[in-house]
């Protein structure tokens, strides 16, 4: 198996089998993604989405590569600055339990999206 | 390549039996309108309204905005690759209706946001409350996937703006803006001493609902593309995203792209504007640094002096914009960059999520965490129920009078990245 998705979605747990999934929080996935980027994994997607509203889903799938021989200290830079932007932010705001099926699909699509950009590469 | 672009002024807007403008008055046939979106069988139903500055009307949860044009002479009406026939943009003579907007509205998912206020403290923050807008509500059949969704939302708006700009057809023009521009080798012969500046425009490119399409392209799909100045102000870029209101770019943005006006209007003078390079902002990082690399690569190939970099959303597209920065700039290419920040509801916070030490000349447009109260309005067009949406990322946002306490994020192109918005920057 290529790649790794570490997810808090239950949708991404059924549809995928290359799947770490946590019944925690969006901030508990991104600490877990943080640990195995630390142990010389590396990240194929961004753990941050592209806009503030997506901040408030309480789901997230991050995609990780396979363990590399050294620490990629510039996705461990990622992972780490993106942690902490998104406990800034959060520290003000809740998640957005109301809409929580909406953000499961959505999240999902994303993830589908970016896997769609990885597929046909050996590398 | 030579665009004219007509203006005719609309300075109202009403319902009425045909569509048409007189003396500024935009009529608009309701009816006919509905009768030509429901050749789409994906829609069920379709509300037509108006909404005019001033008036205490809150829109919401917005789609996107459009402003209605017809094609004159040149390429094909409407939007080539979309609703009509691939053709090139940018050429021949368009009228545009000044003044007015198609606004399109729709929940596609609960969590949609997007504010327009037509009046009070609400109507400051966003350039729509100054326009004549139609609103265009649109629901669709049961049953339909969420990308079938989006798509059928995002072409009724395109193909209302299309309709209702036929009014425009047989008019004399207000007023004609000529945008000319040879090649870029006769241009430079013509300003050898200028200096060569490029705009590169990130767009977001990541799924649904964070799409943007090129002549019909989903550009996910593309590597960065050169446009002529000219494509993007006649119709080659349309929105497909609509989480990120106060910053994304919709459809009546990219037509009126201010960062491509602002440098067309230096072109010859104190600059040699080159042209667009069109940027997706992917979420993987191997796309980003595909994006970055070849961003980079055309800058040099086109011996480019400077790049003006606008981004598009906040999270992840702040690393592609920082990217870029770094690799222009190590290049030797002076790099601005147009962002927004996320800078706390004081302001103080790093304002991006990312940070470089090259990113030295820096243009905000806008802190998207400012708080705002928008009071209760007398009329609602769309889902009143959005308005709770808007205040479900905290606490205490619903006051006790009916007013609502949200951030700039949530009202439409409030904090544009391509600086076609209000707020604007004093020195103390």
């Amino acid at each position: 198996m290529k790649h790794l998705i570490i997810t808090n979605n239950p949708l991404v747990a059924e549809k995928y089998e290359n799947v770490l999934w946590t019944d925690g929080s969006v901030e508990k996935t991104l600490i877990i993604v943080r640990d195995f980027i630390h142990q010389g994994y590396e990240l194929v997607s961004h753990p941050l989405a592209a806009s503030l509203r997506m901040l408030f889903s309480p789901y997230r799938s991050i995609i990780i590569d396979k363990k590399k021989e050294k620490l990629n200290f510039e996705h461990a830079q990622i992972i780490e600055d993106s942690i902490i932007k998104y406990k800034k932010h959060m520290d003000l705001r809740k998640t957005d339990e109301k809409t929580r099926d909406d953000y499961k699909k959505i999240d999902l699509l994303l993830l589908e999206a970016a896997l769609s950009e990885e597929q046909g590469k050996w590398y | 390549m030579r665009l004219e672009i007509g203006r005719i002024n609309i300075t109202d807007i009403q319902l009425g039996n045909e569509t048409s403008v007189q003396n500024g008055v935009l009529t608009v046939d309701a009816t006919s309108l509905i009768a030509k979106l429901k050749e789409d069988d994906r829609i069920k139903d379709i509300k037509i309204d108006i909404a005019k500055p001033g008036d205490k009307v809150r829109i919401i949860p917005v789609k996107d905005v459009i402003e209605p044009r017809v094609k004159i002479s040149g390429g094909n009406n409407g939007f080539p690759g979309v609703t009509a026939k691939p053709a090139q943009c940018g050429e021949g003579r368009t009228h545009v209706l000044y003044g007015a907007a198609i606004v399109t509205v729709g929940d596609i998912v609960g969590f949609q946001e997007g504010v327009i206020d037509m009046w009070g403290e609400g109507a400051k923050w966003t350039p729509f409350s100054q326009t004549y807008n139609l609103t265009v509500d649109i629901n669709v059949i049961d049953g339909l996937d969420p990308h079938t969704h989006e798509e059928t939302v995002r072409l009724a708006g395109l193909r209302a703006a299309e309709f209702v700009g036929q009014a425009g057809k047989d008019l004399t023009p207000d007023e004609v803006l000529t945008y000319e521009m040879d090649s870029i080798f006769e241009e430079t012969n013509k300003y050898p001493n200028l200096p060569k500046v490029l705009y590169a425009e990130m767009m977001i490119t990541q799924g649904l609902l964070h799409d943007t399409y090129i002549y019909g392209v989903n550009a996910q799909t593309i590597l960065p593309a050169l446009l002529h100045a000219n494509e993007e102000l006649d119709g080659a870029v349309i929105s497909g995203n609509c989480v990120a209101a106060c910053d994304k770019i919709t459809t009546y943005q990219h037509q009126n792209n201010s960062a491509i006006l602002d440098l067309y209007a230096q072109h010859g003078k104190e600059i040699n504007f080159m042209g667009c390079i069109m940027i997706p902002e992917h979420t993987t990082l191997s796309g980003k640094m595909r994006a970055s690399d070849y961003t980079r690569k055309l800058v040099k190939m086109l011996g480019a002096d400077a790049v003006v970099v606008s981004e598009e959303g906040y999270g992840n597209p702040d690393s592609d914009l920082l990217i870029i920065c770094k690799k222009c700039e190590h290049e030797g290419v002076k790099t601005v960059l147009i962002t927004d920040e996320c800078a706390g509801r004081d302001g103080m916070s790093q304002p991006l999520a990312d940070t470089a030490a090259e990113a030295v000349a820096v243009v905000s447009g806008g802190n998207v965490s400012h708080v705002v109260t928008l009071p209760p309005a007398d009329k609602v067009i769309g889902n009143a129920e959005a308005i709770a949406v808007l205040a479900g990322g905290w606490e205490g946002a619903l006051l006790e009078d009916g007013s609502l306490q949200c951030e700039l994020n949530a009202v439409i192109g409030a904090t544009s990245e391509i600086g076609y918005h209000n707020v604007t920057c004093r020195a103390y």
